[in-house]
Parts: structure tokens; sequence; C-alpha cells
């Protein structure tokens, strides 16, 4: 019983808007209410014949007074400004001409060196945004294997292919810590992994989250990490990234990665800040300044780290 | 059976497309149009969706996707291009009066299917023709049918 009072007591202590403010804090930035804003992302595989340009869409959503500006550090996104429809009710929506998809979100898929014709797996594939972005990068060359463990989820994500015209993708029902069951090898990897997501996105979020979720997270993505790397060719490379503000499921993971897996973070060039290297007093491999961290303005929270096998040692 | 099924329905709009019984693969009724890249990637027989989907059978009735009327729109398929207001309605569910049709293409018969395409020429969905559309007088006057619309999609995610 005494024990059961005890965790009561560290649960109660290790959650709400205190504890992780004062976290926040502690890695650097500073509370404060953040002011998201909608954005959208270009779908260049339109079916349409007379092939959609971005500045087309740009004029025909104007014209239902769906006014956008674009995303100075997004080729294909743009922000929804003094909107008088909703984005996702309109028939160009239906159409595939784009997908509404959170900025930081449009980053990771951009990332990856070179897509055409590769060999892609996207691991926590549902709803779908960051597959359509693949395959649009790809322009419906290669293939890509989207898993996602939940089957309703599965849904929604090969309605979001169906609307998009997306044809390269294979989906399967699985557990992205069973994807070396497939026996494919892959030379583009997406962990976006499930995580505990952050308060910009969710009102409720410092009253539903707790330490013990984070770490359960950020357990379930070491295991996820460790299983589709086994499924990474020679020369392949990982994005790993999570909408979460917590190092334990951002620089923590990877510098566990790191030690564990032969992989390294690689340089990438986007916004956001470098990723932390002192964890509440904990000194992290330096490498992980090459990752980023997007403390929420703007965009949501987010944290993106690109990884690649270490060269080998002979 | 599989290209069969497809065959005829696309025929419906008085057009012929030929596929590969190959390159289709059918799941739990539904059909699924493969290239060189996806195939190799079914190393389960219990994939969700694979490649382009093409429509699915249910109670022996074939219900197209919009991936296959597009394929279709790119043929010379019977086909009508309607007004703004009249795209809007038909994507909310409705039907399609004559004075909302701005051009009509094919032989376009009682009953036939057309296809109903907005000014961009941009497939929304596919509908059953009255009698004589071309030759109403009545604008008010019913002129297509809405089967399947683009709208689908929204009602699809709300009874997931």
């Amino acid at each position: 019983m005494e024990g059961f009072y005890f965790s009561f007591y560290l649960l109660s202590v290790m959650s709400g808007r205190e504890f992780f403010v004062s976290r926040y804090e502690q890695l650097g930035w500073k509370y404060r209410p953040v002011n998201l804003r909608q954005a959208i992302r270009f779908n260049q595989l339109n079916s349409s014949s007379n092939s959609i340009g971005r500045q087309d869409l740009v004029l025909r959503l104007s014209s239902l007074g769906l006014n956008l500006e674009t995303i100075d550090f997004l080729s294909s996104g743009f922000w929804v400004c003094n909107s008088k429809v909703s984005a996702g009710a309109t028939a160009e929506y239906l159409l595939g001409l784009y997908s509404i998809q959170e900025a930081a979100a449009q980053i990771p898929v951009s990332l990856f060196s070179n897509l055409r014709g590769k060999r892609v797996l996207d691991a926590s594939a549902a709803p779908g945004g960051k597959t359509v972005q693949l395959a649009n990068a790809m322009d419906n060359t290669g293939s890509i294997v989207a898993l996602d463990i939940n089957k309703q989820r599965l849904a929604a994500l090969t309605n979001h292919l169906e609307r998009c015209h997306v044809t390269n993708t294979i989906v399967y029902q699985l557990d992205a810590r069973n994807s070396p069951k497939l026996g494919l090898k892959f030379d583009c990897i997406l962990v976006d992994a499930p995580c505990s997501g952050n308060f910009a996105s969710d009102n409720n979020w410092f009253q539903n989250r707790t330490q013990t979720d984070i770490e359960r997270n950020a357990r379930l993505q070491r295991e996820i990490l460790m299983k589709t790397a086994e499924c990474l060719t020679d020369n392949g490379e990982i994005i790993y990234s999570t909408c979460s503000l917590e190092p334990e499921e951002n620089e923590l993971n990877i510098n566990w990665a790191i030690q564990k897996l032969n992989i390294q973070p690689v340089k990438i060039t986007c916004p956001g800040t470098s990723g932390l290297t002192n964890v509440f007093g904990k000194q992290l491999d330096p490498s992980i300044t090459h990752s980023r961290r997007f403390w929420p303005n703007t965009t949501q929270g987010f944290y993106i780290c690109k990884l690649a096998r270490c060269p080998h040692e002979n | 059976m599989r290209t069969r099924t497809i065959a005829e329905f696309v025929t419906q709009f008085g057009v012929k497309i030929v596929f590969n019984e190959n390159a289709i693969v059918e799941r739990e009724g539904r059909f699924f149009l493969l290239n060189n890249q996806v195939k190799p990637l079914i190393v389960k027989d219990d994939f969700f969706s694979a490649g382009l989907y093409l429509g699915k059978i249910r109670t022996g009735k074939f219900f197209p996707s919009f991936n296959l009327l597009s394929m279709i729109t790119t043929q010379d398929a019977n086909r009508i291009i309607i007004d703004k207001k009249a795209a809007w309605l038909f994507i909310c569910g409705r039907d399609i009066l004559r004075k909302g049709i701005l051009k009509t293409y094919g032989k376009i018969q009682k009953n036939c299917h057309v296809l109903v395409l907005n000014e961009y020429n941009e497939c929304l969905g596919f509908g059953k023709a009255m009698a004589g559309i071309e030759q109403q007088t009545d604008k008010n006057a019913l002129a297509v049918t809405n089967v399947l619309d683009l709208g689908d999609f929204l009602r699809r995610e709300r009874s997931v």
C-alpha cells in the first residue's frame, strides 16, 4: 500500500504544467503560449491533364477565399491565412491537389538526399501525410512500404493515398518493430515515431502527460529504431522524427542509437535549433548537434535527426 | 475474371481499357494495379493496399476508385463538363440539373454512365444519364443522377 502511495506521489510530482515548463527552462527554452499556423502542402501528383502548378493552386484557392503565403523553408509548403472556407472541404483538397500538413511535419521527408527510384520504408505511416509527401518526392517512382499497427488508421492512410494519386506504395498492418520480418532492405527509412506529442497541438497536453508516458514512448521508439535500422542498406539513410519536446524521446534516444546501432547523425540544413548535447547534466555525443529541435512558435514542437551507418572500420 | 469485371465497368462509359491480368491483384474483393517496382514487395498475402487502387466488389457490384475514373477520363469517354455551382453541389452528393451542364462529350444515352468533370477537366465522379440530356429544354430538369462523387472521401473518414 505504501508503494502505491509513493507511486501516486511521484506521478503527481512528475507531471503537470509546472513540471514540464521547468524542464523546458532547464533545457534553455522559456515557455510561452504559441500561435500555431495552419499549413498545406502542394501535391504535384495531381491527376489533372492540365498539370496544375503551385501558382495555379494559389490562384484557385484564393478565388475561394482561401489565401496562401509561401513558407520560406519549404519548397511546396504554404501557410493558410484569412481563410473563409475550411481547407479540408474544398474540391481542390478532394482532388488531391494539396494536403493539410503541419509545417514542421513537412521537413523530415525533404531531408532525404535523393528519393527518386529508391525503396523506402515509412515505419509509422498513418494517417499518411508523409507517405504522400514521399511519393511526391519520388514522383511515384521506386517503391514505398508503409506500415502501421492500427487498422482504422490504415483506412485513413489508404484514403489519403487514393485521394493524392499515389501508386508506388504497399501498405501492411504491421508493428514497425516487426519490419525485419518483411525480409526487405531499404535505401531510405522514415521513422516518424509514435510519441507523446506536445502542448502546442494539444490543449490538454499538460494535464494528460506524465514522465511515465514519456519513458514508455521513448522505450518504444528505441525498439522501432533498432528494428528498422536492421532493414537499412549499407549506404542508406534514416530520418528519425517526433513531435515531442521531451529529450528522452529525442536526443537521449539518438545518443543511445549512436552507441548501440552503429549509426550516426548526419548534418542537415533546415530551421530549428541544434539538438541538445547536455540534457539535465548528462553529456551526450557531440554529433547530436547535427539534429534539429523546433521549440513551438508558428510551428508545433518537433525534433528531426538524419542518421546514416558509420563508415566500416577494418 | 479480375480484368473482366473492371473492363465491363469501363465499357459503360463507351471506352475500352485493356489491363494486364498479371499486373492486377485482388485482396478481399478489392483490386490493385501493380507496377514492376511494387510487385516484388508483396512478401505477405495480408497486405492492406498496394499500388494503384482500382475499385472493389461488394454484393456482386463493382465500385470504382477515383484512380480508375481518372484513367477513364483520359480516354474518349462519355462525359459532361459542369459549372462551378453544379460541381460543388455534385461533390456534396446532389444530382445535376440541365442548367449546370456546360458541355457534353460522347454518345450519352439513357441510363449510361457519364463522367462528371469540372471546368478544369478534373474528374469529380460519375453519374447516370437521364434520357436525351442534350435535347432537354427545361433548364431545371434532372440530367444526371449522382452515383459517386469526391465527397465520398469525407464520408468515408466520418464512417471510420
